[in-house]
């Protein structure tokens, strides 16, 4: 079994790995760095270090919202980078069996331009694993940027969950 | 005579040099303290002691600090004493001693301050005054008989007091005699060397100085030198020997009565007090430059200015090349000067770096201080100290280590009666190491064997939840205002807490803090630190109601935004940027709009805008307002996600949050302008 941080997103309920998990904290804002992508929408300090804030909805291609007392930061760290990532709101800790995981079905794959790695039923629940390396490259974006943002403006999220 | 003009800059190296003595002074009266507790002699210790507040009050003396003087002259006497007759000193003066060094240090920090410092508080003085002077008290000597103007006697060395004191002790007679050259004597061969020759011949010369006097017939060099000498021969040969007449010689000490048999004890047992008496005095230290650290961030300064040359002229090497010029020896050239830039800055911020033994000496001072406020008994081990860090670092870190040594001393460390009942030993253990991780960081550890931190009572204490480890229970400790006390103690209950601590170290230090505790057994905090931080002088502005920073060192000048004086010129359809032109004195200077660069929403008109030079030619931003010029520590901004060009790093102006540092130069060079713009005259 392997802790997992449930999160939410526009209704749907993602889970991350403790391990890849820093901390987490309420939002307090972030400093915009003119140049960077529309997504990162600035840059926090944690831990004394300034690190890239992704807000997960932009980056999903759904349009941003104001924050709310829900709000959270899921500071992240990967490959010895360390991003945090704007999440509507983070409550619960599950632990789950990798082994119950399954692949992501098609039309969120695709729809995700790969973000989603797979996801895990839990009882009725459909928790979407996020594919952390993914969301935090620039490259799976890179590809495409127009085709995934049309895409996914054009489309609500008509997720399973 | 007028006063040098250099005062003021002899006045810093003051300050640095005494403050060193201070610290000195304070580490060998613990260290003789601590030797009196054990009913043990410390020769040695004394004997340091007495060298610095000689050589504080000799410094002192130079520059006219009266209240130093007077204090570190008391203290002196005293010791000197002691430190000829070898007697100890008694338990209860070294705590007066440490007062005064105490009134010394205060007198310095003044002075640094920039403020005249106060007398020396009465009260101090009659305690000074009032020492038990012990066994050595009637050995106050044939030096006391010393008939010498003061000027003089600051000049005499202690050996050469004592040699003068022997000297009269012993029967011979101690002479003031004075040659004023002249070139009338010295076309008659009397030169101060001929002087000094024929009187060796019939005096024993202690001391020759050289004096400059006004000006006058006698001495029309405006020069003397004072003859400081022993002599057993009658007064007329002196006389003749230097050149004048008899009655111009002075007695140097009051008649002996009586043969004093202490003194001569006194006398004998008393040794050279300095290997180098002039270099002790003059504090210096052979191959060691003491150095105001704004000189050095002065030599960084220029420093910076030639690596931006550098990069101008790297970008005109370009510009050559682009042309199609062949540059290959050029752009040798240049690399060869970025490798020596490169070298260059390494010097300089190698020079920066200061033991960070610096630091922890002063814990001790602390602790003792602190055991006395507080009725806690505690043993201090340090370990370490051979690193080196920045000066900035170890500056902002010193108060971090007094804040962790003051709550260990004061909350984790019980009472000698707690401690036994707890079947720990009386003395507690306060334990701090230091060592350099890497090339780039320093670990320091501030340990303690006390009472430990309870979770359940600080979670209560900040209305929430119950910290599951040590890392959860570091970040409520951090919380602003939380105290684990409700009664303000008068060591702890002021100063700041740990949030400042995390602060430092975390935000403005760049490193890192950790906590491990264990209810009952012990805590130990972890710091880990950059051992150098890049620290800048810049400019705070607002731009589109963000704030940002720009180094000083890339601006060339700051300017009024006259709405009047600008000609507008439209982005060019070959991607040029809108620019605006404004006429600064009798020349063209585009201006951008940094917050249409950046596309923000400006909203307030630009007020200012900042000029730097872009391959020589200058260029403006135009920004809302200034803010204001600081200190600002840069930290990089390294993830792909937050690279952006004319974007340096982050800081943080003191709101905790992330200010970008831009380069201005460099987010010049990531635009072009229009051609039309420059030709425009507005």
């Amino acid at each position: 079994m392997t802790l997992h941080v449930l999160f939410v997103v526009a209704d749907v309920t993602y889970a991350l790995p403790v391990e890849n998990i820093l901390q987490m904290e309420s939002f307090m804002g972030a400093t915009r760095v003119p140049g960077t992508r529309d997504y990162v929408i600035g840059v926090a300090t944690v831990r004394g270090k300034v690190v890239p804030v992704i807000d997960l909805r932009l980056r999903f291609g759904l349009p941003a919202v104001p924050p709310t007392l829900d709000t959270r930061l899921i500071v992240t760290e990967v490959g010895g980078r360390v991003i945090a990532l704007l999440v509507d709101s983070a409550r619960e800790v599950v632990p789950l069996d990798p082994s119950q995981n399954q692949p992501a079905p098609e039309m969120v794959g695709e729809r995700s331009a790969g973000l989603v790695r797979g996801m895990h039923a839990q009882g009725p629940r459909l928790l979407l694993l996020l594919d952390l390396p993914k969301v935090l490259s620039e490259r799976a974006y890179d590809h495409d940027p127009i085709a995934f943002l049309d895409d996914e403006t054009q489309h609500r999220p008509a997720l399973p969950g | 005579m007028t006063a040098p003009p250099d005062l003021k800059d002899f006045l810093s190296s003051f300050l640095v040099e005494a403050e060193e003595h201070v610290a000195l002074a304070n580490e060998e009266l613990l260290a003789l303290e601590s030797a009196q507790r054990k009913g043990e002699h410390h020769p040695r210790a004394i004997r340091s002691i007495f060298r610095s507040l000689h050589t504080l009050k000799g410094l002192s003396a130079m520059v006219g600090i009266e209240p130093i003087v007077s204090i570190a002259h008391r203290m002196e006497t005293f010791l000197r004493e002691f430190e000829r007759s070898g007697a100890m000193v008694p338990l209860g003066a070294t705590d007066t001693l440490l007062k005064g060094v105490q009134a010394i240090a205060q007198t310095i920090a003044t002075l640094s301050r920039g403020e005249e410092p106060a007398a020396p508080p009465p009260e101090l003085v009659r305690e000074l005054d009032a020492l038990d002077w012990g066994p050595g008290a009637q050995g106050r000597r044939a030096e006391a008989s010393l008939e010498l103007e003061p000027a003089l006697r600051e000049k005499l060395t202690d050996f050469e007091l004592v040699q003068l004191a022997k000297g009269v002790a012993a029967g011979q007679r101690a002479l003031l005699a004075e040659f004023f050259p002249s070139p009338e004597k010295s076309a008659q061969g009397l030169s101060i060397n001929a002087v000094r020759e024929r009187v060796a011949k019939v005096a024993e010369i202690v001391r020759v100085l050289p004096r400059s006097v006004p000006t006058s017939p006698e001495a029309p060099g405006g020069l003397s030198f004072a003859l400081i000498l022993l002599t057993s021969t009658n007064d007329a040969l002196v006389a003749e020997a230097v050149g004048v007449g008899p009655d111009r010689l002075q007695k140097l000490h009051g008649e002996l009565t009586h043969e004093d048999p202490t003194t001569e004890a006194a006398l004998d047992t008393a040794l050279p007090l300095d290997e180098e008496p002039e270099a002790q005095t003059m504090g210096l230290r052979r191959g060691i430059v003491r150095v105001d650290v704004n000189r050095l961030d002065e030599a960084m300064e220029g420093l910076s200015a030639l690596i931006v040359t550098r990069f101008r002229l790297a970008r005109s090497v370009a510009a050559l090349a682009a042309r199609g010029v062949n540059t290959r020896e050029l752009s040798d050239v240049v690399a060869d000067n970025a490798r020596q830039l490169r070298d260059l800055r390494a010097a300089i911020v190698r020079v920066r770096m200061v033991p960070v033994a610096d630091v922890l000496d002063r814990i001790p001072l602390l602790v003792r201080g602190l055991q006395r406020a507080t009725n806690r008994r505690v043993r201090i081990e340090l370990e370490g100290g051979g690193a080196e860090l920045d000066k900035s670092v170890s500056e902002r870190l010193f108060p971090v280590i007094v804040h962790l040594v003051r709550n260990a001393v004061d909350h984790a460390i019980e009472s000698p009666d707690e401690r036994n009942r707890r079947g720990k030993p009386e003395e507690g253990l306060l334990r701090i190491t230091c060592g350099a991780r890497s090339n780039t960081r320093l670990e320091l550890t501030v340990s303690d064997d006390g009472r430990g931190i309870d979770r359940k009572a600080v979670a209560r204490k900040a209305g929430r939840p119950v910290p599951e480890d040590d890392a959860g229970l570091l970040d409520l400790l951090c919380i602003p205002g939380l105290s684990t006390r409700d009664v303000a103690t008068t060591t702890s209950g002021r100063g700041m807490g740990m949030e400042i601590v995390k602060r430092i170290v975390t935000d403005e230090l760049g490193g890192e803090l950790a906590l491990r505790t264990e209810f009952g057994i012990g805590t130990t905090f972890t710091l880990r630190v950059p051992l150098t931080i890049s620290i800048v002088d810049a400019f705070a502005f607002e731009c589109a109601g963000q704030r940002f920073v720009v180094p000083v060192a890339t601006v060339d000048e700051i300017i009024e935004v006259d709405g009047t004086q600008l000609v507008k010129v439209p982005a060019a359809e070959d991607g040029s940027v809108e620019v605006e032109v404004l006429l600064r004195r009798g020349s063209a200077i585009p201006l951008v709009k940094l917050a249409r660069l950046f596309r923000m929403r400006a909203g307030t008109p630009a007020q200012k805008a900042i000029v730097v030079r872009r391959g020589g030619a200058p260029i403006a931003f135009a920004v809302d307002r200034m803010l204001g010029q600081q200190e600002v520590v840069i930290r990089p901004m390294n993830d792909a996600l937050i690279r952006a060009p004319g974007v340096s790093g982050a800081t943080d102006l003191g709101d905790g949050r992330p200010t970008l540092v831009l380069d201005l130069v460099a987010l010049s060079t990531t635009f072009s302008l229009p051609a039309r713009a420059q030709e425009l005259r507005p």
